[in-house]
Order: structure tokens, then C-alpha cells, then sequence
């Protein structure tokens, strides 16, 4: 009853039928697969938000994207062509130790890192558009496909949803304490560089996953912004994890829903989505509880 | 080759007048935005002023206006994410910068939309128009007025804001002139170069002549004349090769930034790290493990 | 000049030279030895090595030369850092991290160690407020709780970095007690602080100015010539009684 009467107004709306995702074949297959996704980015985006990897884990997206141009030309596995640079990415960062902004060696690692991401960009937009002449991939590859997504796809994000269950489960103990007191949970005898360098790397094979749904630009709005809105609701760890992939879920499935609605990739909609649903927390709260916190003028670190 | 082809055509004129300009400016700013260590948020605005250019592509209005709105936008937002003390800035400017990536890329990837996108995201040098020149001759003018009157007091504020606070100079104020020189410096470049590849041109060339120079009136020239050079020859790589202008224009700067972070540490060896007497990896005695 | 005891020390450190480069010492010349069930003030200015010497006593830094033998893991109650106020856990949680000592850190906390975690608050007088969030509790609740995190690892040695440092005077003497409590247990704890004074009431002091300037009790180590090598002009030394002893005051900023 309650659906006819949303397929009512939908329809006076001008609107896509919301049973569209479940009925149309390709739909169904991107909210399978967006919904894998949004476990992998809610329960690793927990981490990410505590461990302040959020920058780490835009740009291990976006470093992809020459791989990705030149995997999609050639037909080599973009699959693989994104794990060897994502990979390696994370593996220079951690061992450069520069995987958050606010570590120590300070602007350095930051500059070297935005640099090697325009690099990477540029390169990309050369070997698409002067290279290859492949360049209309450019925008799947930087903004993902909903039509585009196929059984490898699912298969991929369906690793990588089981690979962050366990990991959370099995490392989420030592993760947090990490997160919370590193130099105490070395003292613990915490493996500081394993436990590291499994977070880092799971995050990178991770965001392969996400990127023929959302893109090389926007991993981060699965993987950043759930988690993010979470963060403003929970009080506990296991309570960040449980929202975030809430969060991450629903707004996989409301952003393929206005992708289908305005004919545009999914990546961008999920993006436009998910911040828009911060936002309403974030003012909400701050309406409700009266935050003071002052504007941020850019800190001098 | 033939140095002058380039020269013959009025397109290429204008795009390397305008790399010449933006470059002569950008650089030397962007030695100061690594100064006060601003390349994340330099690099943030940059991406999120996105949307203010797909606006005003989409309304038939100077990119110019796109990018002040673009970049103003991207400021607001980044501030409202960043409101509660429970999200890092990290965290909150990346929520802020993907919404607005996302907003841009829904906006411009609707099937009625122009395709305009990749010239928003990677710049356009060859579509410079006379008004966009003129608009960056005023702006490199101005904005490299600005620095020479500020150079004194920038330079007391990155050393020690406190002791420049005490010598009668106010940070705050210091730094709220540098964001403003950055935002507009963000709005006008991002014609050239694009949301994405802009940064290039404001922290590649601080970083090819960091630590070759001594004081920073002369790191600001020579950020500035690394950023020209920079640029003109991605302009005629461009030429000769075919590929994408803004793109090259942002790899020859960052080429720069490799070849000049790569001769400081040939021309300065590191001190080698050397453990003497006995080695650190001593035996300690624990009770369990 | 210390007498060889029988039994062996939960502590020696000896030649220790420490650096952050690889090359040049930022702390050299350590060498003492503490028993077991001793207290020792590390006592030292900013930037002196008074961090760094816990650093490499935790095997976070890696010895340029020298030695350091302990008695297990030590527990490492860090200066605290404005981040870990915003954490979602609990006070219980921060306790219940100390189990992850044990060595299977990738399985979930045993019952056990739940039913310890709730012993080490009840110890430091937190029962009740096992559930409050970290961050919501005070300066001087926040180190119990630590403490609570180190008698869960049941560390034999601890190494505090300037705990009492802001902590009102209440919760300080809770704290104090609590040391005496450790200690009467044979643990051996290792204080850092700026305060001279309080270093009279421990077993041995360490003073610490990028070397080793003296070690011993404190009667012997807090002689007027070291305090000003260890302090520079940043102490004011008050000529107090007749018998010649005296109050040094250090004058300095403290970043908390």
C-alpha cells in the first residue's frame, strides 16, 4: 500500500520508480554492489576517521587514475593495474610515515604527496586524451558507472567486504588502541608498524575495489564521509562501526537512486549524498546542542 | 624546431602570456603558502571551488566569477564541516572537498550539460581569452605589489608568530591577506590549469628552489622566474608533442620541483647515519616474549 | 654510589646515548640501576631527554650505544594529548587496553580480563565510573585511569611522563598514594617532572640535561652545583635553613 503510494508521487514527480533499483538488471547490480561497498568503506572509514587517514585515503584513490587510464586502453585487469599503484602508494607513504597531514615532518611529506597526486592526474589526462584517445573514459574513471559494473566487480567488492569484517574483528582491538594512545599501545607491545601497515594496505585494496562505482576522485565518499557523519553520532567505537555502515549503506542506495534519477554516474550523487547528510547532522547538532567551536581560519599547521 | 612557431599563432601567444603572468605571481605566493605550511588547504579550496566553475561554465559566465564564487563556496563549506571538535580538520575538509567534487562532477555529467568538464578539472591555456589576459595581467600586478609590501611581515609571521605578534605585527591579519592572495590567485589560475592540476603552479616551484636560496625576498623571485620558465616550456612541449596544455604546463612544474629537491640533496649529502660502539639492538632482558 | 644488591635490578640502563638521527646524541652518558620496588625522579628542563629516555626504556627508540635491561614490559603513561579527549571509549575500554599485553592482541578481550579491568578501577577508586567516556572525566581521573590500563598490563616497571603536571591537589594526593601502593607491591616506578621539590620524596633522582648529570638519592643527587647544571639560569636557589639545606625553585614554561 505504501509502495503504490510512493510510485504515485514519484511518478507525478517525474521521478524514477524507486523499484527501478531492484527491477532494472544493471540497477540491481550497482546497488549490490554499492551496498558492498558501503560495508568495506563504513567499517574501514571507522578507522579512518580515528586514525586521521582521511587525505591518505582520498589520495590513494586518486593516484590510481593513470593506471586505470592505461589498464582501460590496453585491456589490461583495471582490477590489478589499480592494486599495484594503490599498493605501492601506501607502501611509500608508510614508509615515509606520512600517511596523516599532521604527522610529523609536516609539510614536507603534505607538498610531496599533493604533487605526485597532480602528477598522477596529469599523467592520466595525457595518456587518455594524446595517448590512447581514450578520452571519454576519462570521466567513468574519475567519476565511476553505474551501467558499467559487471560480475568481476562484485566478486572484487565482495572480497573486500569479507577482508574488512575480519580485519575489523580480529584487529580492531589493537587498531583502537593504536588510535587512542600510540606511543602506550607500543609500550603494550602492540606491533605498531604491522598493525600499520595492515591498515594502510587494506585501505588501498579497498579503494580499488570502490573505484569502478565511484571513481578514482571520490573514493572518499564512501570511505570518509559515512564514517564522518557517524562520528558526529555515536559514542563508542563499536558504535561508530555499526552506524557507519548504516550510514555508508543507505547512502549507497539513496545516491544510485538520484544517479538514476539525473542520468549522472553514481559517484558524484553518493558524494553529493553523503555530505548533504553531514551537513544536516553536523547543523543540526550545533543547533540543537549549541557547538561553539570557532570557525577554523587555517592553522599555521 | 623552430623557437618562434609557437609565437606565430595567436592562441599560443596568449596561453604562454598567460602562464608568463599567472606563473610570475603564483610562484612566488606559492613560496609563502609552504612557508605557512597552507598546501592542504591551498589544495582543498582548489579542488572544492569546483562546482562555482561548472556554474558559471553552465550559465554562459566568466570562469573568473565561477572561480571567486567556487572558492568562497569551498571556504563555507570546509568551515561548517569542520564546526564540531570531534572531526578533525583533516577529516572535515575532505567531507567538505568531496561533497563539493561531487556537486561539480553531478552538475557538468548531467547528459544536457555542455561538456566542459575536463577543461574545468585540467585547464584550458589555449582558450584564453583577451579579457582573461587582462584579468591576469591585473591580478599578477596587483597581487605581486601586495607581496613586496608584505614581504617583511610575512616573513616574521612564518619565522615566529608570536615574536612577530610582540614586534607590532598581527598573524592574523598576516594570514588573512595571504588566504585572500590565495583565493584570488585560485580563481584566475584555475583557467589556466584547472581545479585539479592548479596547485601545481602554487607549491611545485616553492619546492624546486627551497633550500637553494637564502632569504625569502629572493625565494619569492626565484619561485616566481621557476614558475615562468616552467610554464613556457610546458606551453611548447604542448606544442610539440601534441598533448594536453594545462597538463603540461603541470607536469613541466612539477618536473621542476623534482629536479630541484633532487639537486639538494646531491649537492648536500646527507650525514650518514653511523651507530658507534656497541649496537643498538642490545639484548633486554623481559619476562615474557 | 650504589652498593651491588642480591637480587637483580628491574632496571639498568648503562653508557646509554640516544638520538633521533642516527648521528648526533640528543641524551648521553646514562647509567643507573634501580631495584625492584623503587621509585625514581626523572628530573630534568624541557627538551633535556627526560621523553626520550622513556622512549627508548619502551623500545619505541632505538639506542645509538649502550644498554638497557628490564623486567618485562614497562607500562608508559604518556603526557596527555588533546586528541585522545574526543575518543569514544570508555574508562573501562582504556583499562580493559591493558590485557592486549598479553600477547594475542588479535582476539577479543576474555572475561578475565573484563573482570581485572574492573579490579584495576576499583583500585584507583573509579568503580562507578567505569562507563564515563574518557574525556568527560578530569585531569587527575584520567591518570587513575592509566594507571588502572598499567596494573591491568601488570607491569613491573612504570614510566610516568610528568603525570601530576596540572592535576588539582586533591587528585594528587590520591595519585601519590596510589605510587606508594605500587611500589609497596615491588613495582618500580620511574616519575618525570619539572618540580625539584617533589623529586626529595623519592627513592633515587636522575638529573637529566642532554646527559647524565647526577644520579643517586636525592640527598646526594640534588646538590646545589647539580641542580644548576642541570637547570642552567632557569633555577633560583633559596638559601632556607641554617643547616644548610636549601629550596631551589625552577622557573620555567610549562606546555601542557
Amino acid at each position: 500500500m505504501i509502495l503504490d503510494y510512493i510510485r504515485a508521487v514519484t511518478l507525478l514527480a517525474a521521478l524514477p520508480s524507486p523499484g527501478d533499483l531492484v527491477e532494472l538488471p544493471f540497477m540491481r547490480t550497482a546497488l549490490i554492489e554499492l551496498t558492498l561497498l558501503g560495508v568495506v568503506g563504513g567499517l574501514l572509514g571507522a578507522w579512518i576517521v580515528l586514525r586521521r587517514l582521511a587525505f591518505f585515503a582520498h589520495a590513494v584513490g586518486t593516484a590510481t587514475f593513470p593506471g586505470l587510464v592505461v589498464a582501460d586502453a590496453t585491456g589490461f585487469s583495471a582490477t590489478l593495474a589499480g592494486l599495484a599503484v594503490a599498493l605501492g602508494y601506501a607502501g611509500g607513504v608508510e614508509r615515509a610515515g606520512r600517511a596523516t597531514p599532521a604527522d610529523g615532518g609536516g609539510d614536507h611529506g603534505d607538498v610531496a604527496t599533493a604533487l605526485a597526486l597532480v602528477v598522477a592526474l596529469a599523467l592520466g589526462v595525457v595518456l587518455a586524451s594524446d595517448v590512447f584517445e581514450s578520452g571519454a573514459a576519462v570521466d567513468r574513471l574519475l567519476f565511476g558507472t553505474a551501467l558499467g559494473l559487471g560480475g568481476a566487480d562484485l566478486l572484487v567488492a565482495s572480497g573486500a567486504a569479507a577482508l574488512a569484517l575480519v580485519a575489523t574483528l580480529l584487529l580492531g582491538r589493537a587498531w583502537t588502541a593504536v588510535a587512542f594512545d600510540g606511543r602506550g599501545a607500543g609500550a603494550l607491545g602492540l606491533p605498531l608498524r604491522v598493525a600499520d601497515l595492515l591498515l594502510l594496505g587494506l585501505i588501498a585494496v579497498a579503494a580499488v575495489a570502490a573505484l569502478p562505482a565511484v571513481g578514482a576522485l571520490l573514493v572518499a565518499s564512501l570511505f570518509v564521509v559515512p564514517a564522518a557523519t557517524a562520528r558526529l553520532l555515536s559514542r563508542s567505537v563499536v558504535g561508530l562501526l555499526t552506524i557507519s555502515v548504516g550510514v555508508a549503506i543507505a547512502q549507497g542506495a539513496v545516491g544510485l537512486y538520484v544517479s538514476l534519477w539525473l542520468d549522472v554516474p553514481p559517484g558524484p550523487a553518493v558524494a553529493v549524498v553523503g555530505s548533504s547528510l553531514y551537513a544536516l547532522v553536523t547543523l543540526t547538532r550545533a543547533a540543537l546542542g549549541g557547538m561553539t567551536a570557532p570557525l577554523p581560519i587555517a592553522e599555521a599547521s | 624546431m623552430d623557437l618562434l612557431e609557437p609565437l606565430q599563432s595567436g592562441i599560443e601567444r596568449r596561453a604562454l602570456l598567460e602562464v608568463a603572468l599567472l606563473g610570475g605571481f603564483c610562484g612566488a605566493l606559492g613560496y609563502w603558502i609552504a612557508s605557512f605550511r597552507l598546501s592542504y588547504p591551498a589544495e582543498s579550496l582548489a579542488h572544492g571551488l569546483l562546482p562555482g566553475l561548472v556554474v558559471a561554465a553552465l550559465a554562459g559566465v566568466p570562469l573568473l566569477i565561477g572561480g571567486v564564487a567556487g572558492v568562497a563556496a569551498a571556504a563555507l563549506a570546509i568551515a561548517i564541516a569542520g564546526r564540531d571538535p570531534r572531526i578533525g580538520s583533516d577529516t572535515a575538509t575532505a567531507v567538505a572537498v568531496t561533497g563539493m567534487l561531487g556537486l561539480g562532477g553531478l552538475l557538468a555529467l548531467r547528459p544536457d550539460a555542455p561538456a566542459r568538464l575536463e577543461e574545468l578539472l585540467f585547464g584550458n591555456p589555449l582558450g584564453v581569452t583577451d579579457g582573461d589576459l587582462i584579468a591576469a595581467a591585473a591580478l599578477a600586478l596587483a597581487g605581486c605589489a601586495a607581496l613586496v609590501a608584505l614581504h617583511r611581515p610575512l616573513a616574521a609571521v612564518a619565522l615566529d608568530g608570536a615574536g612577530a605578534g610582540a614586534l607590532g605585527v598581527r598573524p592574523t591579519l598576516v594570514r588573512l591577506a595571504l588566504l585572500g592572495l590565495l583565493a584570488a590567485a585560485l580563481a584566475v589560475a584555475v583557467q589556466g590549469l584547472g581545479s585539479l592540476l592548479v596547485l601545481a603552479v602554487l607549491v611545485a616551484p616553492a619546492v624546486a628552489v627551497r633550500g637553494h636560496v637564502r632569504s625569502p625576498g629572493r625565494a619569492m623571485v626565484a619561485a616566481g622566474a621557476t614558475a615562468i620558465a616552467a610554464g613556457i616550456v610546458g606551453i611548447y612541449a604542448s606544442h610539440l608533442l601534441g598533448t594536453a596544455a594545462g597538463a603540461s604546463v603541470a607536469l613541466a612544474l612539477c618536473l621542476a620541483a623534482a629536479i630541484g629537491a633532487g639537486s639538494r640533496s646531491v649537492a648536500r649529502p646527507g650525514r650518514q647515519a653511523v651507530a658507534t660502539g656497541e649496537s643498538g639492538g642490545a639484548p633486554r632482558s623481559r619476562a615474557s616474549q | 654510589m650504589e652498593t651491588a644488591t642480591a637480587a637483580a635490578p628491574a632496571l639498568a640502563v648503562a653508557d646509554l646515548a640516544l638520538s633521533y638521527d642516527g648521528s648526533s646524541p640528543v641524551l648521553e652518558g646514562v647509567s643507573f640501576s634501580l631495584p625492584a620496588g623503587s621509585s625514581l625522579c626523572v628530573l630534568g628542563p624541557n627538551g633535556g631527554g627526560k621523553t626520550t629516555l622513556f622512549r627508548a626504556l619502551t623500545g619505541e627508540l632505538t639506542p645509538l650505544r649502550g644498554r638497557v635491561d628490564i623486567d618485562g614490559r614497562p607500562a608508559y603513561l604518556a603526557q596527555t594529548e588533546r586528541t585522545r579527549l574526543d575518543f569514544p571509549v570508555s574508562a573501562l575500554d582504556v583499562a580493559l587496553m591493558g590485557s592486549l599485553a598479553n600477547g594475542r592482541w588479535w582476539l577479543p578481550a576474555r572475561r578475565s580480563d573484563r573482570a581485572a579491568a574492573r579490579g584495576a578501577l576499583a583500585r584507583v577508586g573509579l568503580e562507578d565510573r567505569a562507563e564515563v567516556r574518557f574525556g568527560e572525566l578530569s585531569g587527575g581521573q584520567r591518570q587513575r585511569v592509566l594507571l588502572a590500563r598499567a596494573l591491568v598490563q601488570d607491569a613491573r616497571v612504570l614510566l610516568l611522563d610528568e603525570p601530576l603536571a596540572g592535576i588539582d591537589p586533591a587528585s594528587r594526593e590520591r595519585i601519590e598514594a596510589l605510587f606508594r601502593e605500587l611500589r609497596d607491591e615491588g613495582r618500580t616506578l620511574l616519575v618525570s617532572t619539572h618540580d625539584v621539590d617533589s623529586a626529595r620524596g623519592f627513592d633515587r633522582v636522575v638529573c637529566l640535561n642532554q646527559r647524565q648529570v647526577a644520579f643517586g638519592e636525592p640527598a646526594t643527587a640534588l646538590s646545589r652545583d647539580a641542580l644548576e647544571q642541570t637547570y642552567g639560569d632557569e633555577i633560583v636557589v633559596l638559601d632556607d635553613e641554617a643547616d644548610g639545606t636549601f629550596r631551589a625553585v625552577t622557573v620555567q614554561h610549562h606546555h601542557h
